[in-house]
């Protein structure tokens, strides 16, 4: 019985390391992706620096939630906090981007 | 919890350096060598004569007859790109692009009569440098693969400081007589901390370089999508114009081509014809960087179809915008003089050995207890070890031999010469994985020394009556024989190599009395051990 | 370009890290036989960031606010792979290796003034 049971337990450590990956891969990009649009909005630069600004942090920023993700004692906390910074960050790029009037399209 | 981080930090170090290891072994050992792309490309075409200069008048009159080879053969195509002749590079390099799917059109030119030039075709450096961030695949996908591979040696690198326990104790420390295993992880750590710096810089703006492709999100939210627009406010370009959507004929150059050369000081590189048959044609013409650490180039924009001026880019970037061009600019190290560029080549060459030294001590780690056969996922990969460590430099010694053994005036020589440099790869991988692993090695690295020795005496016997200066020539040949010997000393280490106290220390399973304390990483030594120990056991916590 | 502000680079440089290296026991052993005294110790640490410090200084003082960071960074690199090569090889001939880096970093600076920067 305590067989079958580590062997339980292997597949779920090994789920859950894969699913560290993906939350990292994934999460990272999304929270990058995120930031760079946020900060492009609301950086008090001129339109092209804020961009360029952005652009040059989103970098570090995946980078950075790759590590967290990794480091974090749990998936289940690793994921909790990827998922509130992205619900931050999206309402916060959801509320700026509606009080820019709309401007002439690409 | 520091032990679970440092454990959990060594786990994704070696992990990610695994997965995207021979990837960027492959990178590492192209960009260290496009620090000497035009060398390359000079050797590679010893007919081409240098100039000691080129005047306007060159200049102007190179631009009419490319511009009048292009009308003839480039009609259809949007933009035409014109790269000048240069007094070390005497020729007109031609590049439009077709139908979306179709292969680019490009053409080499004698700047002076307008005839293809009379030089063997090949790529020179150019395929070593585009190979570096596309690997030959369809520019796309080879720079998402790239791009993704540079973000998780970001992460290797970010991830190996953490975990390295004794960082500056260990600085200056290479044991060579201690165990195997020892001897790789201080190699690893001193090519690693070393040139840290280095790793980090050229890592993060290799990135960089790309960054407005793998995260155009900014420019999506602020520009809504218009990257144009972006880099002209930026500074880097001139205001891009619109095709009218009315036919026009475009004013000759050469006029346009004398008042740039007048306008800004510097060698004129290139011209870039948007739109050529449209009334709002534009001819820009860019200049080389002028001297210092940012990557941008003076433009001078023309109306095509009357010739005036109509925007002059030189300088003036603001903070972020020139934080991004220097970036570029250290990425590239086009500023390095002479002795700057051999110690750029040098931390290039460390950063190889880290990902090299790296990929052994992930095998090495993992060795079988003596009597045991290795499993398939360690025959993997030592394979793909062997194939990518050694087999990549012998591609590019294939490469170079294959510039001298082709003939001059075969058709698709260039195609070839890179089918050589593919084929000795692949074969050199697929070789590895058959003899015994210490076997595979040394094997590998001879041959990979005899290719790069036969590299010179190919040149001497079949190009050197080609050579405009013997001395230059016969000074990269010396290099090239240089790199032979190295790959030779490092085959006959590794054939020579006896393991001190091995034997003890396989029977038992433990390090043999006074053998030096089980390294500090212990996640190193997990592999094979019972599961739940380790790093495993604290990343497998759902 | 210049040779004399590179040289002094990376004299400087190397000295800078031989001392570090120095203060180190396991290293001090190897190449003097013997092993530091506290105060030693501390000499040679604060020796070493010392000049390396001054490599820096005298990288920008010749070569820009640009430049010259680059140049001493590599500059570091260049010595560090030396110093380590010397260690794994020849442990005893450091000293003399110090002292030649000795001589070229007071040298340097005379080849360094006497022409201008690039």
């Amino acid at each position: 019985m305590s067989h079958r049971r580590a062997a339980r337990a292997d597949i779920l450590g090994r789920a859950a390391v894969a699913g560290r990956v993906v939350l990292a891969a994934g999460g990272g990009y999304g929270i990058a992706a995120l930031a760079t649009a946020l900060l492009s909005l609301t950086l008090p630069l001129p339109r092209s620096e804020a961009v360029t600004a952005a652009t040059l942090l989103s970098v570090a920023v995946m980078v950075g939630v790759v590590v967290a993700v990794f480091a974090a004692r749990s998936l289940l906390r690793a994921l909790v906090g990827v998922g509130a910074a992205g619900l931050v960050l999206g309402g916060a790029l959801w509320l700026v981007a509606g009080a820019i009037p709309p401007g002439p399209a690409a | 919890m520091r032990n679970g981080l440092r454990q959990s930090m060594a786990w994704l170090h070696t992990w990610s350096g695994l997965v995207v290891g021979w990837v960027l072994f492959a990178v590492f050992l192209t960009g260290t060598a496009s620090y000497y792309k035009p060398e390359i490309s000079r050797w590679m075409q010893p007919e081409l004569r240098r100039e000691a200069s080129l005047g306007p008048d060159v200049l102007a009159r190179a631009a009419d007859l490319a511009v009048a080879h292009l009308q003839a053969h480039a009609a259809g195509a949007r933009t035409w790109f014109i790269t000048l002749p240069q007094p070390d590079r005497p020729l007109l390099e031609l590049f439009w692009r077709t139908r979306p799917g179709t292969p680019p059109g490009r053409a080499v030119l004698d700047p002076r009569t307008g005839e293809p030039a009379a030089l063997r075709e090949t790529k020179g450096g150019e395929f070593l440098y585009r190979f570096h961030f596309e690997l030959n695949l369809p520019p796309l996908w080879g720079r998402w693969i790239v791009g993704g591979c540079a973000m998780i040696m970001l992460v290797a690198l970010v991830s190996g400081v953490v975990t390295h326990r004794r960082i500056f104790a260990d600085f200056f420390t290479l044991r060579r007589d201690k165990s195997a295993q020892r001897g790789w992880l201080d190699a690893h750590n001193v090519t690693g901390v070393l040139a840290l710096p280095f790793h980090l810089m050229i890592t993060y703006t290799g990135v960089v370089t790309l960054a407005l492709m793998y995260m155009p999100w900014g420019v999506t939210a602020a520009y809504r999508g218009d990257a144009q627009a972006y880099f002209a406010e930026t500074g880097q370009i001139t205001q891009p114009r619109p095709p009218a959507g009315r036919p026009g004929t475009l004013a000759p150059v050469g006029p346009m081509v004398r008042q740039a050369a007048a306008t800004i000081p510097g060698p004129l590189e290139r011209l870039t014809v948007a739109n050529p048959r449209d009334a709002n044609a534009t001819v820009v013409a860019v200049f080389e960087e002028p001297h210092g650490l940012s990557h941008e180039h003076p433009q001078v924009a023309f109306d095509g179809a009357t010739g005036a001026v109509v925007e002059v880019r030189q300088g003036g970037l603001r903070p972020a915008a020139k934080t991004f061009t220097t970036m570029v600019g250290l990425h590239e190290a086009h500023f390095a003089g002479a002795a700057l560029r051999v110690l750029f080549f040098l931390c290039g060459l460390m950063g190889t050995a880290m990902v090299a030294t790296g990929l052994v001590l992930w095998t090495v780690a993992r060795l079988p207890r003596s009597g045991q056969a290795p499993g398939p996922g360690w025959r993997l990969v030592h394979g793909l070890n062997v194939g990518t460590v050694a087999g990549l430099p012998a591609a590019v010694a294939a490469y170079f031999l294959a510039n001298r053994l082709l003939p001059p005036d075969l058709a698709g020589r260039a195609e070839w010469e890179v089918w050589a440099f593919f084929s000795t790869w692949l074969a050199t991988t697929l070789a590895a994985f058959l003899p015994p692993p210490r076997q595979a090695w040394s094997g590998a690295l001879v041959l990979a020394a005899a290719l790069y020795l036969a590299v010179p005496v190919a040149d001497v016997l079949t190009a050197a009556a080609a050579w405009d200066d013997p001395a230059w020539f016969l000074g990269f040949d010396a290099a090239i024989i240089a790199l032979a010997a190295c790959l030779a000393i490092i085959a006959r280490k590794v054939a020579r190599y006896e393991a001190p106290r091995r034997a003890r220390r396989d029977a038992a399973g433990r390090p043999a009395p006074g053998a030096p304390p089980a390294a500090p990483e212990p996640a190193l030594h997990a592999a094979p051990g019972p599961r739940g120990e380790g790093a495993d056991a604290r990343l497998g916590r759902a | 370009m210049n040779a004399g502000a590179l040289l002094l680079n990376l004299g400087l440089s190397f000295l800078g890290l031989g001392a570090l290296c120095l203060s180190l026991a396991r290293h001090h052993g190897a190449v003097l036989r013997s092993s530091p005294r506290p105060a030693r110790v501390l000499a040679l640490r604060a020796a070493g960031w010392s000049l390396i410090g001054l490599s820096l200084a005298a990288a920008i003082r010749l070569e820009g606010g640009s430049f010259g960071p680059v140049q001493w960074l590599g500059s570091l690199v260049g010595a560090g792979l030396v110093l380590i090569a010397a260690l794994s090889y020849r442990p005893r001939a450091l000293p003399w290796m110090l002292l030649l880096a000795a001589a070229a970093s007071l040298a340097a600076p005379a080849l360094a003034m006497s022409r201008p920067a690039f």
